[in-house]
């Protein structure tokens, strides 16, 4: 910090929106002007209760504490927790006093993660973004503006995204360099700040707190009676740094344009893999149901943000006593489409059984596949429409969730002339809609065939040697007689007869040729 | 509540109305010109009630289904009694790369050693129902074929609203006991054997646009 320190001339400000010439931090990418850029800082003051909470409803007080022993104190609240008055900076004890509470604390390790994977997840809105540990998001704004309806309609729809995802409490900053965006997004300044002239009037009434100083630096400032950031840049420059640290004016600089704000680049990951953690133990598939939807929430944004879709979803359920058990569900067709995976997956937990109480619910994708660039609609016909008519894979795909893959079967006919061989189900593919390849319909000539097969032969009584069914039978002269299949395992060898009954029932019949000579039910002439 | 008012409610029909539905041709012409569309309902439900299996309830069905799938209909059969048998299925001109068999006894036979019974689950017979009615409000399903065990009349109310929501043609193969019972189906036909003949008798007992019962003669 020192040396970069040491390049800054000291002594009078530069003026507003010039760069200085740099040595050591040119190595840097070289920022586009920074006029042309516009930064949106998201941060999330209740990042780490909201991520806790994100699976349940629930109407209880919850508070984030921090600390140890008796000196824990409340660093972030829900909303009925400050309903009650249980407000950050009380200690633990004072909130118990205050109604029945439950206390998280935090996990350093899983709230980075979750952090780098909400980049993933709003890289759909830009690609140049980055996490703002311990609770924020920093991106590049002023390239999507154009998608999604100017900076208002970027807002709104980011701000509806992420109540989805379970976050309640979201600020957003706006301004042409990433650390002035960052530290208006914590002072609540929604109001965006669109050139680097107006960044010093934005900035003058911001507190000193949100700039992440060290507490003694806070408490030096405080001496001195300095409280906003606007009272600190009327401070001399060269005493600002020999009273407090040189890197304390770095940081200025960069907020106001001076210097660059280089901000790191966000890798994207090749997979996805997310958990959410229940408060309680859920017996039944329906409890899971929000933890599902915020789960799916997120993977849909990930994929939409690599122009990618899954075809099969990975559900992992930690159960109480420790154990996981794991659902795949696949998919006829790639998708990406949130009503539709999260109807499969509900209609797949309705029919499993969930078997031990469940603590948690993780959902994996390993393979992304790349969409052709039109996925979601036709370009020419209304969106509407697209989303609410279900096209033939996914409305097998739903039947299967819910009735299991074995549910659902196709029809073929293969050259046999064994009866139970020559009807085949088949498993339903997504190729369905082509016609296999085969002679056309109705070329091949089979003797007169029942529409019904009995799943196996039903032995049929006889009365004086004649088989009867619901009476006796009365069987046509012509037989057809089928023996084969000697090559298999599988033969047969039997004379088949059409018989009707006093009843008018049109059965399909055969007698063994070997053997006990039985009679035998085959089929239906329904 | 008065009569006049019972008339104003939208959902109640009279049976004097022309039905709006237009027909889909039996293939019988004895048939069509029997039924006021001239042919099946469509959309609509459709009951028939056999007396006897192997008399040829399905085979009354198969030229309307032939023409669906000549049309690139979907076609799905749900909870069928017996394994459908595809070559004879062919012989009848239905186009077998369109047919989907639901069978949830399947499902089950495979995932019973696994998974014990609870009492929260569906049985298979409301998962059928289920089926059944995602298949009729499914806009692509050209007709679908379903041989309940048992239905309470505001089931098949339902199926009705179903099929008029998807446009689908549904069909429900009954036991002919069910002739008593009120249904809000389109049309419902018995089916009966003609002593000492291969002939069948099919007697109309409801049907929507025309208030008298009527029967033919097919040779099915």
């Amino acid at each position: 910090m020192k040396h970069e320190w040491s390049i800054v001339a000291p002594g009078s400000l530069p003026p507003a929106g010039s760069v200085p010439r740099l040595g050591a931090v040119a190595s840097t990418a070289a920022p586009a002007p920074a006029a042309q850029r516009l930064w949106l800082a998201v941060h999330l003051p209740r990042f780490t209760l909201d991520m806790a909470l994100r699976g349940n409803t629930t109407r209880k007080a919850c508070v984030l504490v921090e600390g140890e022993g008796r000196q824990q104190r409340i660093t972030q609240a829900n909303a009925e927790a400050t309903r009650l008055g249980m407000r950050t900076g009380l200690p633990l004890s004072a909130a118990h006093a205050l109604g029945e509470v439950l206390a998280f604390t935090r996990v350093p390790a899983v709230e980075q993660q979750a952090l780098q994977q909400l980049c993933a997840w709003a890289y759909q809105f830009t690609p140049v973004l980055a996490p703002l540990p311990p609770d924020g998001l920093i991106m590049e704004v002023r390239g999507s503006l154009g998608l999604f309806g100017g900076l208002h309609g970027l807002l709104s729809r980011l701000r509806r995204e992420l109540r989805q995802l379970g976050f309640q409490a979201v600020a957003f900053g706006t301004a042409p360099t990433p650390t002035a965006a960052h530290w208006l997004a914590r002072a609540r300044q929604t109001a965006p700040v669109e050139s680097l002239a107006a960044l010093p009037a934005a900035l003058s009434q911001v507190p000193l707190d949100v700039m992440g100083l060290p507490a003694r630096l806070l408490q030096d400032f405080c001496g001195i009676g300095i409280r906003t950031i606007g009272e600190c840049l009327r401070l001399p420059r060269d005493s600002l740094a020999r009273r407090f640290t040189p890197a304390l004016l770095l940081t200025l600089d960069r907020a106001l344009g001076r210097q660059p704000d280089p901000v790191p680049a966000f890798q994207l990951p090749a997979c996805f893999a997310s958990r959410i953690d229940l408060l309680w133990e859920i017996h039944h598939a329906q409890g899971l149901g929000l933890a599902m939807e915020r789960l799916l929430h997120e993977l849909t944004g990930v994929l939409r943000a690599q122009a990618s879709a899954i075809r099969q979803l990975d559900w992992q359920l930690h159960h109480a006593d420790g154990s996981v058990s794991r659902h795949s569900i696949n998919l006829l067709q790639q998708s990406r489409d949130l009503p539709h995976l999260f109807r499969l997956s509900r209609e797949y937990f309705l029919r499993q059984q969930i078997g031990s109480p469940v603590r948690g619910i993780s959902l994996e994708a390993a393979r992304f596949e790349r969409l052709p660039a039109v996925t979601e609609g036709d370009l020419f016909s209304p969106a509407k429409a697209s989303a609410e008519t279900e096209s033939w894979p996914q409305f097998v795909e739903r039947l299967r969730a819910r009735l299991g893959d074995e549910a659902l079967r196709g029809l073929s006919t293969r050259a046999d002339h064994r009866p139970e061989r020559a009807s085949c189900a088949t498993v339903v593919r997504h190729a369905q809609r082509a016609r296999p390849a085969g002679p056309p319909t109705g070329s091949r000539r089979w003797p007169d065939r029942p529409l019904w097969l009995t799943r196996t032969p039903v032995p049929l009584a006889t009365e004086d040697g004649r088989p009867s069914f619901d009476g006796p039978l009365e069987l046509t002269a012509e037989r057809e007689r089928i023996q084969t299949g000697w090559w298999d395992g599988a033969e047969v060898a039997r004379d088949y007869f059409i018989a009707r009954n006093q009843h008018g029932s049109r059965l399909w019949i055969f007698r063994e040729l070997a053997g006990a000579r039985g009679w035998y039910l085959h089929g239906i002439f329904e | 509540m008065t009569l006049e008012e019972l008339m104003r409610r939208a959902r109640l029909w009279r049976a004097g109305e022309a039905s709006a539905e237009g027909g889909l041709s039996t293939g019988f012409d004895a048939l069509d010109a029997m039924l006021p569309g001239g042919g099946w309902p469509h959309p609509g439900l459709i009951e028939i009630l056999a007396s006897r299996p192997g008399i040829g309830a399905l085979r009354l069905l198969l030229p309307a289904l032939a023409a669906l799938g000549r049309r690139q209909q979907w076609l799905i059969w749900v909870a069928p009694p017996y394994l459908p048998n595809a070559p004879a299925m062919e012989a009848a001109g239905l186009e077998l790369s369109r047919v989907l068999v639901i069978d949830v006894d399947a499902a089950s036979a495979a995932g019973a050693a696994t998974r014990p019974p609870s009492r929260r689950q569906q049985t298979a017979a409301e998962r059928e129902f289920w089926a059944f009615e995602q298949a009729l409000r499914f806009m692509d399903a050209g007709a679908a074929l379903y041989w309940p065990g048992s239905l309470a009349p505001l089931a098949l109310r339902r199926l009705q609203l179903a099929c008029e929501a998807g446009g689908s043609l549904g069909v429900l193969f009954r036991s002919p006991d069910c002739a008593g019972q009120a249904s809000p189906a389109a049309l419902r036909l018995l089916l009966s054997p003609v002593a000492g003949s291969t002939e069948v008798t099919v007697q109309v007992l409801k049907c929507r646009g025309s208030l008298q019962t009527r029967e033919c003669r097919l040779a099915l």
